[in-house]
């Protein structure tokens, strides 16, 4: 009776309902719109920067990660790597084996990174073939070495060089070999373009003396696949006093830092936003309520409870609520998707200095379900908080001099 | 007479009028108060960066920049310290930067090795304010080595650990040299925390057992301003140098510097742009309320044009009312932070890290209050628009028999 009664009324004043829904409405999508653009930019950086050389998860021989060094490495075995593949959500298993060796040529030395990888399997991640700069890829077996820009330059080298290189293997055991550069990288990262050597798996595994055992497994995940899914399903599939996983908030700190920092900003804004939104549906429903005295009044005389008649209004503004944060919905919806698919794309400097970095000058908006969602329940509770004024008006209404008007 | 009209029509609904104002002023006010705490935090950030690890101006061999082989060296770095003693606020540090190896027991990892004088050095980086173990070179102690936090976690080492420095010298040969940690620093730039290492530049001559080599010059003004013109000073006096501005060595930072006040006013805008919603629902509230009233005014004659200009001028009295106290408030809010400072500590420890300080003091462009105000009114102007072209289309006869 009392839904009814409050449905009914929506539509006796229809001017008035749109109104109030239409102060949700752009609640909604102001707030849920500045989120999915703001949390998109995060998902963009983080992909960036993932996608460059860690990966979104890696498994590793337990206590690699704390000690990386080369005695810290685990066995590579093709049924290991199987078994992870089927495991929902893992597109590939990238092999790697990363050591560190000094490097020299002709009279100059620098330490660096030696990268053992499978430049077929490092399609999407080191990005080999992608980001060729001068010579050819080398093979999975291959002999001959690829080098950073970087590298190249500071050596002032070019491909078919010969790079002589000098460090520490497995056990202690002296690593030395010379290589012929068969081609040149140009990576985006600024550290690893800066002094990097790749190698295939067996040849840096020669090189270091280590067998057939690697230093980390990198997780490639299905595109919808939520990471924290994917390391608690590879955890339960592998031993884990013999393994670990870590996702990429384990092994990039630093990034994890300056997006909590980011988003404090953007908390604090959609803080000052829901204020302002707060003031907005509170001048609406105030008018409402002033519009109404007189019917409140003549209802509370022909003997309605005031205690009921507050509930119609509660329910009232609660059909309201859904109603402007459902289509709030369908209008945000469309935006997001279709910035989603065409984001909004950096021009001039500002974009330089992202691609410098690595990243593509680029804002995404996310598609991430929970952020709708979490802000159409604040808005609710909104509404909800502001129906205690017509309520509380309600309550203290004086009948009489309320028809007099 | 519209104008008092328009005044007076505002006080006869006192809740709805304040509602409004209200809006207006917690949106003028909160916009200006994170607008402020951005600014400070950035400021603070590139005020971090520059005093911890780039200074303000940077002179090289310009042979260095381009591979920095240790014999590329300033050759006439004394004429720099003189020339700086003739400018007022001019703090310089001339240092030798050799690229090298840093290893310990647990790992190695490429590094700079730099050598300075601590009295100089501390006038020009704030490094030895920002020691976490240990000390800054307080005592001199023969091999004594000042590393980065980021390092010491990687190589596993405490102050008084013995690391081993492997560099070439001049002549190409090989040097490895063992260095005991006096203390351990951190930046805010946790990658120059990992690049750098600190000694004293008398135990470098002595080991590579040539004269004191000079590859770098830190130089550090009291007013920040000065950059520029100092920066094309010593290019005109030192032609055979690389003479570099802050601006060039961290565009990034420069950039961002550049692009902050347009930040700023986007978020005021997108403020504003929620307020305008937050207005024109109101008034059009406020209209189809007053039909009654507004019926009236026409039937006894009050032409269109006088009914619409009365709607715009109440809203732009609420915004003239409300918004110039917004600005006021958040002004002394701005200059409380701005002595006091806010602190983040307990909300965002991850800060540091990235740059940023815990304890933001807040900053503010004067001009930017004058913007904010205009914005104000604009908002105001325009979201009064549909409610009073609402107002128009009401028709005399029948708003006046309506309740």
């Amino acid at each position: 009776m009392i839904l009814k009664l409050a449905w009914r009324n929506l539509w006796r004043n229809k001017r008035r309902s749109f109104i109030t829904i239409a102060s949700i409405l752009f609640a909604v999508l102001f707030v849920v719109f500045m989120r999915a653009f703001q949390l998109g930019s995060y998902e963009a950086m983080t992909r960036g920067v993932v996608n460059m050389y860690t990966g979104y998860a890696q498994i590793h021989l337990n206590g690699y990660w704390d000690d990386q060094t080369l005695d810290n490495v685990m066995p590579y075995r093709e049924s290991f790597e199987d078994s992870l593949l089927k495991v929902d959500g893992v597109k590939s298993v990238i092999p790697r084996l990363e050591g560190f060796a000094l490097s020299s040529f002709v009279d100059k030395t620098k330490g660096t990174l030696v990268i053992g990888a499978n430049p077929e399997k490092e399609k999407e991640i080191l990005k080999i073939e992608e980001l060729l700069f001068d010579g050819e890829v080398i093979s999975s077996a291959d002999n001959q070495i690829m080098i950073s820009e970087g590298l190249a330059d500071y050596y002032k080298m070019s491909v078919k060089d010969t790079l002589v290189l000098l460090g520490q293997g497995y056990h202690g055991m002296s690593a030395a070999g010379k290589y012929a550069v068969k081609g040149i990288i140009k990576f985006r990262n600024p550290t690893l373009n800066q002094n990097t050597v790749i190698m295939s798996i067996p040849q840096a595994q020669w090189f270091f003396s280590t067998g057939n055992q690697v230093t980390s497994l990198i997780l490639e995940k299905e595109e919808f696949t939520k990471v924290e899914t994917l390391v608690a399903d590879v955890s339960k599939k592998i031993d884990l006093n013999t393994f670990e996983v870590l996702d990429w908030k384990t092994m990039l700190p630093e990034l994890v830092q300056s997006i909590e920092a980011d988003n404090v900003g953007g908390v604090i804004m959609a803080f000052i936003l829901y204020m302002i939104i707060f003031f907005g549906i509170f001048g609406t429903i105030l008018m409402m309520t002033a519009e109404r005295k007189y019917e409140f009044g003549i209802l509370i005389s022909i003997g309605m409870k005031r205690i009921k008649l507050g509930m119609v209004i509660l329910y009232e503004i609660v059909f309201l609520g859904i109603i402007g944060v459902l289509s709030g919905y369908l209008l945000v919806y469309p935006l997001i998707i279709y910035f989603y698919i065409n984001p909004v794309r950096f021009e001039g400097e500002f974009a330089k200095t992202f691609e410098d970095l690595g990243f593509e000058p680029i804002i995404p908006t996310s598609l991430d379900p929970a952020i709708p969602i979490t802000h159409a329940l604040i808005i609710l509770i909104i509404a909800l908080v502001l129906s205690i004024y017509p309520i509380l008006k309600i309550q203290h209404l004086k009948p009489t001099e309320a028809r007099r008007q | 007479m519209i104008l008092k009209i328009a005044w007076r029509n505002i006080w006869r609904n006192k809740l709805r009028s304040l509602v409004v104002m209200t809006a207006i002023f917690l949106g003028v006010w909160s916009g200006v108060f994170i607008d402020a705490l951005s600014l400070g935090m950035n400021n603070q950030r590139t005020e971090n960066f520059l005093s911890t690890s780039i200074g303000h101006i940077q002179i090289h061999n310009p042979k260095y920049l381009e591979d920095n082989k240790i014999s590329f060296t300033i050759s006439n770095s004394n004429e720099l310290l003189d020339f700086g003693k003739n400018i007022d606020g001019f703090h310089i540090s001339n240092r030798t930067k050799i690229g090298g190896m840093v290893s310990s027991a647990n790992g190695a990892s490429a590094g700079n090795v730099v050598g300075i004088i601590p009295e100089n050095e501390k006038e020009v980086s704030s490094i030895y304010e920002s020691m976490v173990y240990g000390n800054y070179f307080e005592e001199y102690k023969k091999n004594g080595i000042v590393i980065g936090r980021k390092l010491a976690e990687k190589l596993k080492v405490k102050v008084n650990s013995k690391i081993i420095l492997t560099f070439q010298d001049p002549n190409n040969e090989i040097i490895a040299s063992a260095f005991r940690i006096q203390g351990i620093y951190k930046t805010a730039n946790s990658r120059f925390d990992e690049m750098n290492v600190f000694v004293q530049q008398q135990d470098l001559a002595r080991i590579m057992n040539t004269e004191i080599l000079i590859h770098e010059s830190g130089i550090w003004l009291d007013n920040k301003e000065n950059v520029d013109q100092v920066t094309e000073n010593l290019k005109s006096n030192f032609s055979n140098l690389e003479v570099r501005s802050w601006k060039i060595i961290a565009p990034d930072l420069s950039y961002t510097d550049e692009i902050m006040m347009q930040m700023l006013y986007i978020i005021m805008l997108i403020i504003l742009a929620a307020l305008a919603f937050g207005i024109i629902n109101t008034m059009l509230m406020a209209i189809l309320e007053r039909r009654r009233e507004l019926g009236m005014l026409m039937a006894v004659g009050m032409n269109k044009t006088k009914l619409f200009s009365m709607v715009v001028i109440e809203t732009i009295f609420l915004s003239l009312i409300s918004g110039p106290l917004g600005l006021f408030v958040a002004y002394l809010c701005v200059e409380y932070f701005k002595v006091n400072g806010m602190d983040f500590s307990s909300v965002a420890a991850g800060l540091e890290d990235v740059g940023y300080s815990t304890i933001v003091y807040f900053d503010m462009d004067p001009e930017f209050y004058f913007g904010t105000l205009v914005m104000v009114v604009t908002t105001a102007i325009l979201s009064s628009i549909y409610p009073a072209y609402k107002a128009l289309q009401l028709n005399p006869v029948e708003s006046i028999r309506g309740i």
